[in-house]
C-alpha cells in the first residue's frame, strides 16, 4: 500500500515537473502547497492535472464533476486518487 | 439609464456580499467626497490598481461623478510596468487595496503621484447611508476610461473612451439584445479590459440588471460554475474560449434552466467548442461576440435566429456598420473599388458610434487605425449573402492567450535592454489549454547558463508572469526582410527546426 502510494507520488511530481513554471524547485513542493496559488503552476493548467488523473486513473468527470479543494495541492490529489481507487 | 445612477445589485458569490442598489449610491456619495478631499477633480486620472469586487464599481461610478477618467490596471503587472503606464498618463491618485504591496509602487511618489490604499475607505463607507444631493461633474464628452492595450514597458497604448461612446455602445446593446437576458448577470472576466468591464460588467449593471462578480478566471468558479449559476438563477454570464476546457471536463452542467443567454469572445470560438457549449448551458443562445476595445467591445455577435456553429461564425453587427474592404490602408480606404463583394475575403472596417477618442496622446498611431469615422480592426473577414460576418484571420501583432491579448513588441522592449542582449523576437506558439502562448528567439552575446539566468531574473523584475515566454530559443541572428525589418512569422519557422532551452534545467528547477 505504501509502495503504491510512493509510486503514484512519484507520477504525479514527474507529471507536475512537466507542466510547471520553469523556475520554481520541483524539491521545494511541500505535499499540502497550493500548486496554483504558490505559483508552481497556471490556473488553467488545472485542466491538464484533469486530462492527467482521466488517462492515469480512469476517472471520468463529466460523471462526478470535481471539487476543486481536491486538484489543490499534492496531498489533495493523491487522497483523491485513493478515494477513486478504492472506490 | 447608464448615467442616471439606478444600477442594480452588486453579489459577489463566493463571499456572498451583497450591496443593494441604495447602498451603491450611498457609497458612491461617500466615495465621491472622498476623492474629491485628496485633490480629484474635473478632467483628472484615477488609476486603480483591483477589480473584480464590489468596491471596484463603487470607485468608477464615485471617479465618473467627480468628473474623472478611470483607468483600471491589471493587478498582475509588476511595479515597474505600472510606474511604466503612470509616468504616461500621470494620474492624480492610484487606488490600491489591501492585496497591493504599496512599498513596491514607492517610486510613484517622486512622480508625484498619491498611492492611496482604500481598504479603511471601505470599512468606514459602510456605516454611512447619508446621501446628498450627487452634482456630477461628468459631461458626456469628457473622457471617462482608459485601456491599456499595449505598451507596458514601452509606449503605452491607451484606449480612450468618453462616456458619449460607452453610452452609444450600452444604448445600442440594450436596443438589439434587451435586458430581460442580462436580468442576473455573472461576470468572470477581469474588469480591467474591455470585454469583461464595459460589456459583462457595466452594461447589465448601469441599466439596473444584478451584477454578480467573481474573481477572474478563478478556478474555483470554474469548476463549479453548473452549481453557481443555479444556486444564484443567473440567467446571463460571457466567457472566452480558454476557460470552457476547464468546465465541460470538471463542473457538471446548470440543471435549473435559469441560464438563458451566454457569450463567448476575445478569441476564435470553433464551431465544435461552441456547440459543446450550447449542451452544456442547455440554450441555444450561445453567442460568438466579436469586440474590440477601440469600439466599446461586442460590435458583432450571433443574434440571428436560427443558426448552426461554425468556425469563424460571428453574425451580425451590433450597433455598427461593418465593411469588408479591399485595402488596410487608411487613407483613402472607400474608393469606388474598395468594398469586397458578398462572400470576398478583405480587411474589416467598423463604423460606430461607440468608437473610442483615440489612443492616448498618440495621434499618428490613431490616424494608422482610423479614417473618416471608420476604424480598422486588423481582422480578415467576409461578409456572406445574408449580411452575416465571418472572420478567417488576424493581421495584427499580438499573442491571444486565451483571450488576453500580449503584444510581442512589449517583451522585445524589455529584452533589448538587458545588457548582453543583442537582438530579440517574441513570437506566438500554439498551446493546447491557451490557443495560443509566448515563445522567444534571443541572439545573445554569451549564451552561458548564467546570462540565461540573469535574463530571465531581468525580466522577471519587469514583466507580469503571463508575459514572460514560456519557450526560449536561443539563435545565432534573427531573420530580416530587404527592408530590414524582423519578420516574426519567419523566426517562428526558424525555431520550429530548433530545440528550445531547457529552462527548468537551467533555472535549477530540477
Amino acid at each position: 500500500m505504501i509502495i503504491e502510494h510512493e509510486r503514484r507520488k512519484a507520477d504525479l511530481l514527474n507529471f507536475l515537473r512537466s507542466i510547471q513554471r520553469p523556475d520554481f524547485p520541483l524539491p521545494e513542493i511541500d505535499g499540502d502547497l497550493s500548486l496554483v496559488e504558490s505559483g508552481l503552476i497556471d490556473s488553467l493548467a488545472l485542466l491538464q492535472i484533469i486530462t492527467y488523473l482521466e488517462q492515469a486513473y480512469n476517472i471520468d468527470f463529466r460523471e462526478k464533476g470535481i471539487d476543486p479543494g481536491d486538484l489543490r495541492s499534492v496531498n489533495a490529489i493523491l487522497e483523491f486518487i485513493g478515494r477513486e481507487t478504492v472506490a | 439609464m447608464f448615467f442616471d445612477l439606478a444600477p442594480g445589485r452588486l453579489i459577489e458569490p463566493l463571499t456572498g456580499r451583497t450591496w443593494s442598489s441604495r447602498e451603491i449610491v450611498a457609497r458612491v456619495f461617500a466615495r465621491m467626497q472622498r476623492l474629491q478631499s485628496e485633490g480629484l477633480g474635473h478632467g483628472d486620472r484615477v488609476f486603480v490598481l483591483y477589480g473584480n469586487k464590489l468596491e471596484f464599481f463603487v470607485e468608477v461610478l464615485a471617479a465618473w461623478h467627480a468628473g474623472a477618467s478611470l483607468v483600471p490596471a491589471d493587478s498582475r503587472l509588476t511595479s515597474f510596468e505600472i510606474e511604466n503606464l503612470a509616468r504616461a498618463v500621470m494620474p492624480r491618485l492610484l487606488l490600491v487595496d489591501s492585496s497591493a504591496g504599496v512599498a513596491a509602487l514607492s517610486g510613484l511618489a517622486a512622480l508625484g503621484v498619491k498611492v492611496t490604499d482604500t481598504t479603511a475607505w471601505d470599512v468606514a463607507d459602510g456605516n454611512h447611508w447619508n446621501v446628498g444631493p450627487i452634482r456630477s461633474q461628468a459631461h458626456m464628452d469628457d473622457e471617462a476610461l482608459m485601456l491599456f492595450t499595449s505598451g507596458s514597458t514601452g509606449v503605452p497604448k491607451g484606449v480612450v473612451h468618453t462616456h458619449r461612446s460607452l453610452c452609444a455602445r450600452w444604448l445600442a446593446l440594450r436596443d438589439i439584445l434587451g435586458l430581460d437576458a442580462y436580468r442576473r448577470t455573472l461576470c468572470l472576466l477581469p474588469t480591467h479590459f474591455g470585454h469583461g468591464l464595459i460589456c459583462n460588467s457595466l452594461f447589465p449593471w448601469l441599466a439596473g440588471q444584478d451584477l454578480f462578480i467573481a474573481p477572474p478566471f478563478s478556478t474555483e468558479c470554474l469548476m463549479r460554475l453548473g452549481r453557481l449559476v443555479d444556486e444564484h438563477k443567473i440567467t446571463f454570464l460571457s466567457s472566452v474560449p480558454s476557460m470552457w476546457g476547464l468546465v465541460l471536463k470538471a463542473s457538471k452542467p446548470p440543471v435549473a434552466k435559469s441560464l438563458r443567454r451566454v457569450h463567448c469572445g476575445s478569441a476564435p470560438l470553433s464551431g465544435r467548442l461552441w456547440r459543446e457549449i450550447q449542451q452544456w448551458a442547455g440554450t441555444k443562445e450561445v453567442f460568438n461576440a466579436y469586440g474590440i476595445t477601440e469600439t466599446g467591445s461586442w460590435v458583432a455577435g450571433t443574434s440571428v435566429g436560427e443558426f448552426e456553429p461554425e468556425d469563424g461564425l460571428v453574425g451580425v453587427p451590433w450597433g455598427a456598420v461593418i465593411k469588408i474592404l479591399k485595402s488596410a490602408e487608411p487613407n483613402a480606404p472607400f474608393d469606388r473599388d474598395a468594398p469586397c463583394r458578398a462572400g470576398e475575403t478583405g480587411f474589416v472596417w467598423i463604423n460606430t458610434p461607440s468608437l473610442m477618442q483615440g489612443y492616448y496622446r498618440q495621434p499618428e498611431l490613431t490616424a494608422q487605425v482610423i479614417s473618416g469615422g471608420w476604424f480598422y480592426t486588423g481582422d480578415i473577414g467576409v461578409v456572406d449573402d445574408r449580411g452575416w460576418l465571418y472572420l478567417k484571420g488576424r493581421e495584427r501583432e499580438e499573442i491571444n492567450k486565451g483571450g488576453t491579448k500580449i503584444y510581442p513588441a512589449d517583451i522585445d522592449v524589455v529584452v533589448e535592454q538587458f545588457e548582453l542582449t543583442k537582438e530579440v523576437c517574441a513570437f506566438a506558439m500554439a498551446d493546447p489549454l491557451y490557443g495560443q502562448n509566448i515563445a522567444m528567439a534571443v541572439v545573445l552575446k554569451d549564451e552561458s547558463a548564467a546570462t540565461i539566468r540573469a535574463l530571465h531574473g531581468w525580466m522577471k523584475r519587469r514583466l507580469a508572469e503571463f508575459k514572460m515566454p514560456v519557450r526560449w530559443y536561443t539563435i545565432d541572428g534573427l531573420p530580416r526582410n530587404s527592408r530590414g525589418k524582423i519578420s516574426r512569422k519567419e523566426v517562428e519557422e526558424r525555431c520550429a527546426a530548433k530545440n528550445p532551452l531547457d529552462l527548468q534545467s537551467i533555472l535549477g528547477a530540477k
